[in-house]
């Protein structure tokens, strides 16, 4: 009989998938939309492999960066990315079914596929889950217990929630103790060398990442929606090694090059809306980023989720100034810049967001579990018009679950908003 | 009129007449949302520290214009009630990052209600010696807003004396406690809460005074027998309605204890005075009977429940949540768990802060309530 695939299987055979038909359908025209899947490919390849190879494996959020597991030799798994591409699949509905056998169906579904996985004993337990205290509740809620029911080690970066150069450093220290407990799970020290050459593939892969940014607010936006959005999954995934910087410098001189000869992902009279989304986006679905494009003209040219605006860690010269450079950029990650603190840390992200990008409108995908979020979505809408004069387009989504609001009500709420806005 | 009568009374309204007094005699009043505001620190500056609450909302239209369905109903309530200016006696108010929920009222109040004086204490989320330390820093910063806001000097001896007298509430509310681990409590689960919750908005002295006369007339007072089973109730803060617990009470369940945050969890251990006061006040209040916002103490929580169902001799859990409450939501998965290991019955219930229709609350502890008969 075949064994069971893991969900960590699964989504790296999807990958695999969908790398291949970009290349098949589009390699000619598009090459690059394949570069990413090439990449996450190969990673998640090495993941399904880790166990097997003697390589811990850490189920770590968005909020934490990976530049220290890839130094000790720990392969990072991104908990939200795998749930986030599972997200369209009916596997995703199943674990979250699962889940709400045992806990309310109000926490983040996010956090429900992941739970229903592991108590479907889809996803073998991790050697170590590690995650900020920042952005939410239901992350709060749901790791530590995660981690007390299923018996693996768990680490919480707690951080301050206001922040400052106190709370940086507070951060750093607790950077510090995640490194001891690795350290003692993995049994060997950190090899600060290796640190330092993680830092450095991932400062320059940041060096990239910002010129990109500039680039991309270029009108015709050189990206296409769903390259705005995917390009997150490899970010958080891969931060220190070799090949994300390989792929940001590649990419930096393809959407260079694009800009220099003002060409767009459509061409600059068909480009009619300049959208931005100032949350996530649905994961079950993101062809309804194409359907946007063809229907009006709607390109998505940022997402609050590839926000990387942190700039690179510049001191490394020794291990408590990169602790200290990383307990920054922590602080900085999408998502947990905004959503974690007072609400002016989401709207100052928000209006500079759309400011940068020259958005003619913005999008907040609300899902309903980012209650801290749509706690305040009437003040940042009517800041957002106030001070830039764009409208925003409120929905009340799961990001992960279909059931909530239908990819069809998703477009109709698009239709609605295009019908009085033009 | 008994002290229990009068510790009712105070627990009933929003301004009681401890506050008017208070106010009458130009004191101040600061609102605080969360038990993980020291509340020695406001007491030691000769303010009297309110808790907030809000009791008697029947609607949150107004709070609904900024606020969502997707957030918690005492969160909302609160904030009808400060755009209602029913908290205008207030002098102030003090936030923490108790959850998501609390930290936009926060937000929203900040941008449309005025109050002469904020202030939000960011507390870690775990308990370490960097922890304690940070935590102490924050309860420093505020202690030196309250100074120069309200023009007070809080000295070493007033904060050593308010922390005496706030001890000796808690020692107070054990003792209490400690009654009705009998089998023939002398007060029932809902005038326990009315007791507790006068304690959130009276001086503490006069307070401390009230209690010390109930106890010793609880300690003539016939009791309650013949219930049908002795109940815990765990779970959510907001759970301040006595009317809640005299639905379980009115079907013949008796509420013995609890694990909550308007309930043991407020007053479980004393502060332990050590040299240095604010680090004391730090230490204590970050590592004491916790609310899931800590998130190194699952298993701690999960076993206080335990250990409260073997000291009291309870029969069953009544773990209740209001909705949209994630941190209580996650800790039921472990709960749920560890009662099962020991075989100790649990009802599960989600509600909104104001106590709508009782039918099916009534009819799901009915149920519970015959289960632990048979």
């Amino acid at each position: 009989m075949e064994e069971k695939k893991t969900l960590l299987e699964e989504v790296s055979e999807n990958i695999a998938f969908i790398r291949d038909s970009m290349a098949e359908k589009y390699g000619g025209k598009h090459p690059q939309w394949a570069w990413v899947y090439e990449l996450l490919a190969d990673y998640y390849k090495g993941a399904c492999r880790a166990k097997e190879e003697g390589r811990p494996v850490a189920w770590v959020n968005f909020g934490v960066i990976s530049e220290l597991f890839w130094a000790m030799d720990i392969v990072p798994v991104i908990i939200d990315v795998i749930t986030g591409l599972t997200a369209p699949t009916a596997s995703a509905m199943r674990y979250i079914d699962i889940a709400e056998e045992h806990i309310p169906d109000h926490v983040c579904s996010n956090n429900k596929v992941l739970i229903g996985a592991a108590l479907a004993g889809d996803i073998p337990i991790p050697d170590i889950l590690v995650h900020p205290s920042h952005p939410c509740d239901s992350n709060l809620a749901t790791y530590p217990v995660m981690a007390e029911y299923f018996g693996f080690p768990y680490f919480c970066i707690d951080m301050p929630y206001f922040r400052s150069e106190r709370a940086s450093q507070y951060v750093a220290g607790e950077l510090k103790k995640l490194v001891s407990l690795l350290e003692e799970i993995t049994k060997r020290k950190l090899d600060v060398n290796k640190l330092k050459q993680a830092m450095e593939y991932s400062n320059v892969a940041h060096q990239y990442i910002l010129k990109i940014s500039e680039l991309r607010q270029t009108i015709p936006c050189p990206y296409s929606s769903i390259e705005t959005i995917s390009e997150y999954a490899i970010v958080l995934s891969l931060a220190g090694t070799p090949q994300l910087a390989d792929y940001f410098k590649r990419r930096y001189e393809w959407t260079r090059d694009r800009v220099a000869r003002k060409e767009g992902h459509l061409a600059k009279e068909r480009e009619k809306i300049r959208l931005v989304w100032i949350y996530g986006a649905p994961a079950f679905d993101l062809s309804i980023f194409v359907w946007l494009e063809r229907e009006y003209g709607a390109v998505s040219v940022a997402n609050m989720n590839n926000n990387f605006v942190m700039k690179p860690v510049e001191d490394i010269s020794d291990y408590e100034k990169i602790l200290r450079g990383l307990a920054e950029k922590v602080t900085y990650l999408p998502m947990t810049r905004e959503c974690g603190g007072p609400w002016e840390h989401y709207l100052d992200a928000t209006i500079d967001l759309c400011r940068r990008y020259k958005a003619d409108a913005a999008v907040f995908a609300g899902h309903v579990a980012c209650k801290s979020n749509w706690a305040v979505m009437k003040l940042v809408k009517d800041k957002i018009y106030d001070e830039l004069g764009i409208p925003t387009l409120l929905l009340e989504v799961d990001l992960f679950d279909p059931r909530v609001a239908s990819s069809e009500a998703i477009k109709a709420n698009f239709d609605a908003f295009f019908e009085l806005i033009r | 009129m008994s002290a229990l009568e009068e510790l009712t009374g105070l627990a009933s309204d929003l301004v009681n007449p401890a506050v008017l007094d208070w106010k009458a005699k130009g004191g101040k009043v600061v609102g605080f949302c969360c038990s993980y505001v020291p509340e020695e620190i406001l007491y030691a500056a000769d303010i009297l520290p309110y808790r907030i609450r809000a009791s008697g909302c029947a609607e949150t239209s107004s709070a609904d214009i900024y606020m969502t369905h997707l957030n918690c109903s005492f969160v909302r309530s609160c904030l009808q009630f400060a755009l209602e200016g029913r908290y205008e006696f207030l002098d102030g108010l003090v936030f923490t990052n108790s959850c998501d929920h609390v930290r936009r009222l926060y937000d929203v109040v900040r941008e449309t209600v005025h109050f002469p004086f904020m202030h939000f204490i960011s507390a870690p989320h775990k308990v370490s010696d960097d922890a304690i330390a940070w935590y102490k820093e924050e309860l420093s910063d505020f202690r030196g807003n309250i100074e120069r806001s309200f023009g007070v000097e809080i000295t070493e001896a007033s904060l050593s004396k308010a922390i005496d007298v706030c001890n000796e509430t808690r020692s107070l509310l054990r003792r209490l406690y400690e009654l009705r681990r009998s089998e023939i409590p002398p007060v029932t689960g809902a005038e326990s809460l009315s007791v507790i919750l006068a304690g959130t908005t009276t001086p503490k002295d006069q307070y401390n005074q009230l209690l010390r006369r109930l106890l010793e007339e609880l300690a003539e007072r016939e009791g309650t027998s013949g219930y049908r089973a002795r109940l815990m109730i765990a779970g959510s803060g907001g759970c301040d309605n006595p009317a809640y617990y005299e639905v379980m009470e009115d079907l013949g369940g008796l509420v013995v204890t609890d694990s909550l945050c308007f309930g043991s969890r407020y007053f479980w251990e004393p502060v332990e005075i050590g040299g240095d006061l604010m680090l004391s006040l730090a230490k204590s209040y970050l590592d004491r009977p916790s609310c899931p916002r800590m998130v190194d103490k699952v298993a701690e929580r999960s076993d206080f429940v335990k250990q409260m169902v073997e000291d009291f001799r309870v029969d069953g859990v009544v773990f209740q949540r209001i909705r949209y409450c994630d941190l209580w939501g996650g800790q039921l998965l472990h709960l749920r768990k560890r009662l099962r290991e020991s075989n100790i019955p649990l009802l599960s219930l989600e509600r909104e802060y104001m106590l709508g229709g009782t039918g099916q609350l009534r009819t799901r502890v009915q149920a519970f309530l015959e289960r632990l008969e048979s």
